[in-house]
């Protein structure tokens, strides 16, 4: 293979790679999970004695926790398994340990559960028919409550020309990632050791110490390849259990989700339903008011992240005079909302982009101009008053709207073109450390995350190292370290790797050049170059093989060692519009805008994706090649949120399509060509100003489609997906 | 009834014993023999993660007792590039960056090579895709996957 193909490219080829569901060790035993019965109810009997009589098995549950755990209360607010009410349907409430798989299975089956029914609480609307009152904050329903708002808003609805006002919904939709969770837990001298497919190994430490009320030193996280994450392998979800049957049995225990059983735990996006009201004088926005209930199923109050990170979005990138936004996160029976790449920006993208859309419309302007006219510039401040900064998004607009123009004009018959935009910021999480060590043949950079496959660590870090020290990639290596070995880093998400760790690493070589000098001898800049096999180091007229500048000491590990740290900060944003709760501020801005050309079949309500441009803002490309696979993979990601992704909860709480027929995600044979432009010159928070980008792409998607489809067939849709049925209502097909 | 069978495994003679009736291919594949390259997604015939070759035609261990592929010889992941087929198929992924995470990646390479096997090169490009459409990608959204596929189809070639 050659030198320009993936460094994982070989070993995920020829089958070599070890995911976490191939993990394996001697003596080991598999687990299996004892689900819930109901969604909600008084747990009243674990009975495993059923279980406990078949031969070599091990089960557990809350009683168990004492004696596994002597003198932890663990987190009390999640218990491991619970011991009074069950909050969703397949909550663990035991677990077994087998000498085979199967074994296992048949052991958590025969667990006796017995379960008092409780109401369940599935549907938001059902929970709060009306918007909730100034009471709901004491609402055991009620896990966060967010309000900001600028200006007189109820002066300025009142002496509006127009104000238009429209309520949307939104589905839940899973990551899907091929590979399920799982781990291999081992507990060896007080040591609590899991391999484990995660995508924040430091944060899953921090998770399973909490969990287990353990010491976080006492905690050693390995992360194995990852197969696909999407935010849904961050935290812990399987490790506390794995690691239990391991300290109650003596063995390594290795626990793996069955496909459906994937579907039935993650942590995932749940539904919402938002109010968008707009007030329009002489065609600008004067004013917007935006409501929001998410469901955050069983979240814990006080822990919810999701509503007022979101709730920025929902006014999206856009110049709002004056404002009020107001959210609820809304506890349901179903598992506690959780992270699904860009949580939740692809609804609120969907929702702000069709309001707007159709409030041109109402007052009789081009949908796309006003947008246009109202997007932030660089300069501008936001709603909440954080500075922009550099930001590509007008510039990514005026081209996708190019496209789109261009592609109406031999568009045909029953086709039509929407334009859509989404903002993002690259996520910094709590920060991130490299350690770099020059050899005398190569540089390399040990840090604590594994690949998760979009190419941020293996791709991005190296490229990052190779421009920072000047070598040639073939030079460059990122190694890998578990938890108790690697440098703290927070984790793959937010868009942040490439941009923390790749800053990490600048400043480390600058640890390192520096060093270097000293060393040569010399001043002026330091340059490493390659001769033969050889790194030779060269600081003005000084030149010697970096083999040369090596203590004995550095000869036994290898090399010269310089760490490097990045814990970037947010910007601010005017605490004095905050009413209620917490918002947070943006690292950077970035943005997208999306083109696509879509044909409705007006028989069947039937959406065909034909063409696809992604303009996006990234500050400084770190590989073209890589950054353009994000593009692709999130688009088509997107495309499913668009049109087919929806799961569906029963009124008892089940989840009624966990499985890959049944939950519809893209296929090979309905993704349109995708045209990938990467707008420069708009520097971010990452490395020569690079901007995240492993999440922006699937922002704008719904949004662009919607928008499409309204101008194909006249159908405004207000809720996602954009189903052919949904569609064939809108048509009144149906 | 557990009982034994014979089989060839990547080209090498590789007798079970002791294989219950109710055994999957897939776990015999990756826990008896060790060979974890074939990877396992649904475990029921949704996402192809899991193709291998049974004499040479592509088929979803998870969806296949053991004991139906009793004297076949298996072809895995692990030894598909020994054959030109194979590996030309790997080097084109490779070449396209048609990864990410890889977890589909055996399935699929395994499927165009049981395609390319089936149908020889001159297969076009359209034909060898439709013929993909049962396995499940998740990171890369297609495209990179068939830009490999076009350069080991009729027109690539």
């Amino acid at each position: 293979m050659t030198a320009s193909t993936r460094p994982d490219a070989r070993s995920k080829l020829e089958g070599s790679a070890v995911f976490g569901m191939d993990l394996e060790a001697p003596r080991m035993l598999w687990a299996a999970l004892v689900p819930s019965p109901v969604a909600h109810g008084r747990l009243k009997t674990v009975d495993l004695s059923p279980a406990r009589a078949l031969e070599g098995v091990v089960a557990i549950s809350a009683v168990d926790l004492a004696r596994l755990l002597p003198g932890s209360t663990g987190d009390p607010d999640r218990p491991i398994f619970p011991s009074g009410t069950v909050e969703y349907r397949n909550q663990p409430v035991a677990a077994v340990a087998a000498p085979t798989r199967e074994l296992a299975r048949q052991a958590a089956r025969s667990v006796r559960v017995e379960v008092e029914p409780l109401p369940v609480a599935v549907d938001l609307e059902d929970v709060f028919p009306e918007w909730p009152g100034s009471d709901a904050d004491g609402s055991p329903h009620i896990a966060a409550h967010v309000r900001a708002r600028e200006g007189d808003i109820e002066a300025v609805f009142r002496s509006a020309e127009k104000v238009v006002r429209e309520t949307y919904r939104t589905s839940s939709i899973h990551q899907v990632a091929l590979e399920p969770h799982a781990c291999l837990a081992e507990v060896v001298d007080g040591e609590w050791k899991v391999r484990t497919c995660t995508q924040t190994p430091f944060g899953t430490r921090e998770d399973i110490a909490s969990l287990l009320g353990v010491p976080e030193e006492s905690v050693v996280v390995e992360g194995t390849w990852v197969g696909g994450g999407f935010g849904g392998k961050g935290a812990a979800l399987l490790e506390p259990y794995a690691l239990l049957l391991a300290k109650a049995t003596g063995r390594p225990v290795k626990l793996a989700l069955g496909y459906r059983e994937e579907f039935l735990l993650g942590r995932t996006t749940l539904p919402s339903v938002i109010r968008m009201e707009t007030a329009v004088t002489a065609g600008r926005i004067v004013g917007r008011r935006v409501r929001l209930l998410l469901d955050v199923g069983n979240a814990l109050p006080g822990r919810d992240f999701a509503t007022g990170y979101s709730i920025g979005f929902l006014l999206g990138p856009y110049r709002t005079p004056a404002f009020e936004v107001e959210g609820y996160a809304v506890r349901t029976n179903k598992p506690a909302f959780g992270p699904h790449r860009a949580p939740f920006a692809p609804q609120c993208a969907f929702v702000v982009e069709s309001h707007l859309d159709h409030v041109a419309h109402e007052v009789g302007l081009d949908p796309e101009v006003f947008r246009r006219d109202h997007l932030w510039a660089p300069g501008d401040t936001t709603p909440f008053g954080q500075a922009v900064g550099p930001f590509g998004l007008p510039t990514a607009f005026d081209r996708a709207r190019a496209v789109a123009a261009h592609w109406k004009q031999d568009g045909g018959a029953g086709t039509g073109t929407g334009v859509a935009v989404g903002f993002w910021s690259t996520g910094t999480g709590a920060g991130g450390e490299a350690r770099l060590l020059l050899s005398p043949s190569g540089i390399t950079v040990v840090q604590g995350e594994r690949e998760i496959g979009s190419g941020s660590v293996l791709v991005g870090v190296a490229a990052v190292a190779a421009r920072a020290t000047g070598l040639p990639r073939d030079r460059v290596t990122v190694a890998y370290e578990d938890t108790a070995h690697a440098p703290f880093d927070s984790g793959v998400f937010g868009s942040r790797t490439t941009a923390v760790l790749g800053r990490a690493v600048e400043e480390a070589t600058r640890t390192l050049f520096e060093e270097i000098r000293t060393r040569l001898g010399a001043s002026g800049s330091v340059q490493l170059e390659v001769v033969g096999d050889e790194i030779v180091a060269v600081a003005g007229t000084a030149r010697r093989p970096v083999r040369e500048l090596l203590s004995d000491a550095e000869r036994s590990v290898g090399g010269i060692v310089a760490l490097g740290r990045h814990y970037g900060k947010a910007g601010t944003i005017d605490e004095r519009k905050v009413e209620v709760g917490a918002f947070y501020p943006y690292t950077d801005f970035t943005g997208a805008a999306h083109a696509v050309q879509v044909s409705v079949d007006r028989a069947t309500g039937n959406v065909r994706v034909l063409r696809y441009a992604a303009f996006h803002d990234v500050g400084t490309a770190v590989d073209t090649a890589s950054a353009a696979a994000q593009v692709e993979g999130g688009v088509v990601m997107g495309l499913g949120t668009a049109l087919t992704e929806e799961a569906l909860w029963s009124e008892d709480g089940r989840l009624l399509n966990a499985g890959l027929l049944d939950y519809r995600i893209p296929t090979l044979g309905s993704v349109p060509p995708i045209e990938v432009t990467f707008i420069e010159g708009f520097a971010g928070a990452g490395p020569s100003g690079a901007k995240g980008l492993g999440e922006p792409p699937i922002i704008p998607v719904a949004a662009a489609v919607a928008l499409a489809v309204r101008d194909a067939c006249g159908a405004h849709l207000t809720e996602l997906p954009l189903s052919s049925e949904r569609v064939a209502r809108a048509l009144k097909l149906l | 009834m557990a009982r034994s069978l014979p089989l060839t495994v990547n080209g090498k003679s590789c007798p079970l014993d002791d294989v219950p009736d109710s055994e999957r291919l897939l776990d015999t594949i990756r826990w008896r023999l060790g060979l974890k390259g074939t990877k396992e997604g649904c475990r029921s015939g949704e996402c192809g993660a899991c193709t291998v070759l049974v004499d040479g035609v592509s088929t979803l261990s998870c969806l296949t007792l053991t004991h139906e592929v009793e004297g076949s010889a298996l072809t895995t992941i692990e030894g598909v590039g020994e054959e030109p087929t194979g590996r030309a198929v790997q080097e084109a992924f490779a070449r396209a960056g048609a990864l990410q995470c890889g977890y589909c990646t055996p399935g699929f390479v395994m499927a165009l090579a049981g395609l390319l096997r089936e149908r020889g090169r001159a297969a076009p490009t359209e034909e060898l895709l439709d013929d993909l459409g049962g396995n499940l990608c998740r990171c890369t959204g297609y495209l990179a996957i068939a830009r490999a596929v076009s350069t080991l189809s009729k027109e690539g070639t």
